[in-house]
């Protein structure tokens, strides 16, 4: 609009993370975070619990407002806009315009538990963006294909297990056709026999060519679908890099150390 | 050591005797006996006039003064649910004034008995004797009404009873706004919705389907509130009922009349409301069924269409 960063410029990141910092009170928990994330790349973020992952994630798309620092969607940026020479801050109104663009799955999957599968799909693109119920209707059975939820379009998400609700969220998010996926510990809340299959729908997310951030205990998942890694600890990314890289020659004491942890595990 | 051996069946052929209930039967046979009593005077009472309370069960005016209770009891229930919802999301809201205020309302019509706020409603042209709409502290008017006219005993019995349930409502609406997951409100919020689409969409359909049970409890005893209706001289059941008998002495009967009214409402809907709660609770069994009927949930759905 007023911006010459707004046109997404071939090279430019998709979306871009510059010196965050996200206060508690007196916790400093993110302490000058700068990321890249390019179109069409997967980014993993691994670390300790506590390192930071998670607020990292809910700042890039406002759920938290960030004490500091500048996160920029196609060269716009998130949660403030300028007009002239002030900055200002967005409303919610505006920010939920901006929040369409990135998809979240959550931990705790959140599905609506009094919409079934399909309504859960249709509900934002109905609301938000005024399709046309048939229409969007036969979006959402394409995408419940996709992840292997068609046969359950019509359930409710107490009568599924947690890697179907996992999976009919992943649907849920992309019914809004987001340019980036943020994924917070998606599988970590399902049994282990129940990894696998919503593993299997977000490499198949990526092999499509979404631009994803996820954050992960998932080593193997890091390794094989990951263009790029960010090993995160104490608030600051400690290291980065190609993930094989990262895995088999890690730079920093404090990776070794996290690696060995979660590899023996 | 034994004297004599027993010829015992196997311990897995029989069943233990059960201990005696004895205080059981005392008491059992004791509320029998005066159950029949009570049953008797209710029948051989010629005071009680049976055949009066039959010509008058289904007499116009006490069908009319039926329709009036029934009339009364929803239209107050609606009003006071939708207060009560408005009064829970300003009670939530960041806003100090609105939460004031909301408390305000709540302190006020949760402490004044429903029945001094009939006759006051009533008599508000004593206090105001002219409503207007405009700019306040004296600037020009754009609507005016004469209060006389805006009051009548429907309007004051209606504000009466709807004030007392919302003041209730909100307390158990806000109650059931903040036992919905906050995960939901992030989920929407990452979804691209409004404030207001969350609230209207996502949070309120959850919340209220879980105050439902208190709201069919209150819905029971509304209808017994609304009797106060009487001393605005406002012909419901029972003041058709009193009606009548000033007319014809009858009161016993007429008084009866009234009661299995009451009686039969609110049988029926004590059944209503356990068939809902039946319902909720064989769905909160996750993963019962196959595909359960989530009654509530598509009765909400549906209400969320028609907004
Ligand atoms: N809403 C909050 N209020 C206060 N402290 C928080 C809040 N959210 C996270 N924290 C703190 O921030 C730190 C990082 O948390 P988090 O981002 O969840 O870490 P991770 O996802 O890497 O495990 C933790 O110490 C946590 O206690
Ligand atoms: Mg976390």
């Amino acid at each position: 609009m007023n911006d010459v960063m707004n046109d997404p410029v071939r090279g430019e990141p998709l979306l871009k993370v510059e010196r965050l910092r996200k206060s508690f009170g007196t916790h400093e928990v993110l302490r000058g975070i700068d990321v890249a994330v390019m179109r069409g790349d997967v980014t993993c973020i691994v670390g300790p619990s506590g390192s930071g992952k998670s607020t990292l994630l809910r700042c890039l798309n406002y759920l938290e407002r960030p004490t500091g620092g500048a996160i920029f969607l196609n060269g716009e940026p998130v949660g403030v806009r300028w007009k002239g020479e002030r900055l200002y801050e967005m409303s919610f109104n505006e920010l939920a315009r901006q929040r369409q663009r990135m998809g979240m799955v959550f931990q705790g999957f959140h599905l609506f538990p009094h919409k079934t599968v399909l309504e859960n799909v249709i509900e934002a693109p109905v609301l938000v963006k005024r399709v046309a119920r048939a229409a969007a209707v036969e979006e959402a059975m394409v995408l419940l294909e996709r992840v292997g939820m068609k046969q359950r379009a019509s359930y409710y998400p107490a009568q599924l297990s947690g890697g179907q609700q996992q999976r009919a969220a992943i649907a849920r998010s992309l019914a809004m056709k987001p340019d980036v996926m943020l994924f917070d510990e998606p599988t970590s809340a399902l049994d282990p026999q129940l990894v696998g299959e919503v593993l299997a729908v977000m490499r198949q997310l990526a092999d499509d060519g979404m631009t994803m951030v996820v954050v992960t205990h998932e080593m193997g998942f890091a390794r094989d679908v990951a263009d790029h890694l960010i090993f995160m600890d104490g608030g600051v990314v400690v290291e980065e890099g190609r993930p094989a890289d990262v895995l088999t020659r890690p730079q920093h004491d404090r990776t070794r150390a996290f690696l060995a942890r979660v590899l023996a595990a | 050591m034994s004297e004599k051996p027993f010829s015992r069946p196997s311990i897995h052929d029989v069943k233990p005797i059960a201990v005696p209930k004895i205080g059981h039967w005392i008491g059992g046979v004791v509320l029998a006996i005066l159950a029949l009593v009570l049953v008797q005077v209710l029948v051989t009472n010629k005071n009680m006039q049976w055949g009066v309370v039959a010509a008058h069960m289904f007499s116009p005016a006490i069908l009319a003064g039926l329709g009036m209770t029934l009339l009364l009891t929803a239209l107050a229930m609606v009003l006071g649910l939708a207060i009560g919802v408005l009064l829970a999301i300003m009670r939530l809201s960041a806003s100090s004034v609105f939460q004031a205020v909301s408390w305000g309302w709540i302190w006020f019509f949760r402490g004044v008995p429903p029945l001094v706020q009939m006759i006051f409603w009533y008599n508000l042209a004593l206090l105001l004797p002219e409503i207007s709409l405009g700019i306040p502290f004296g600037g020009p008017k754009l609507v005016s009404w004469n209060t006389n006219e805006l009051i009548n005993p429907f309007s004051a019995a209606i504000m009466g009873l709807a004030f007392t349930e919302s003041a209730y409502a909100a307390e158990m609406i806000r109650a059931g706004i903040q036992a919905v997951n906050a995960g939901q409100t992030e989920a929407a919020a990452t979804l691209g919705m409004t404030r207001g689409q969350t609230l209207r969409r996502i949070v309120l359909p959850q919340a209220l389907r879980i105050v439902i049970p208190p709201i069919g409890n209150d819905t029971i005893s509304m209808l017994k509130f609304t009797s106060l209706v009487s001393v605005l001289a406002l012909p419901d059941l029972l003041y058709s009922a009193q009606m009548i008998y000033a007319r014809t002495y009858q009161t016993v009967p007429l008084l009866l009349v009234a009661t299995i009214w009451y009686l039969v409402l609110t049988t029926i809907l004590t059944a209503v409301e356990h068939a809902i709660e039946h319902r909720l609770k064989s769905e909160d069994r996750a993963g019962s069924g196959k595909r359960a009927g989530f009654l509530p949930f598509r009765l909400f759905a549906r209400q969320q269409e028609a907004l």
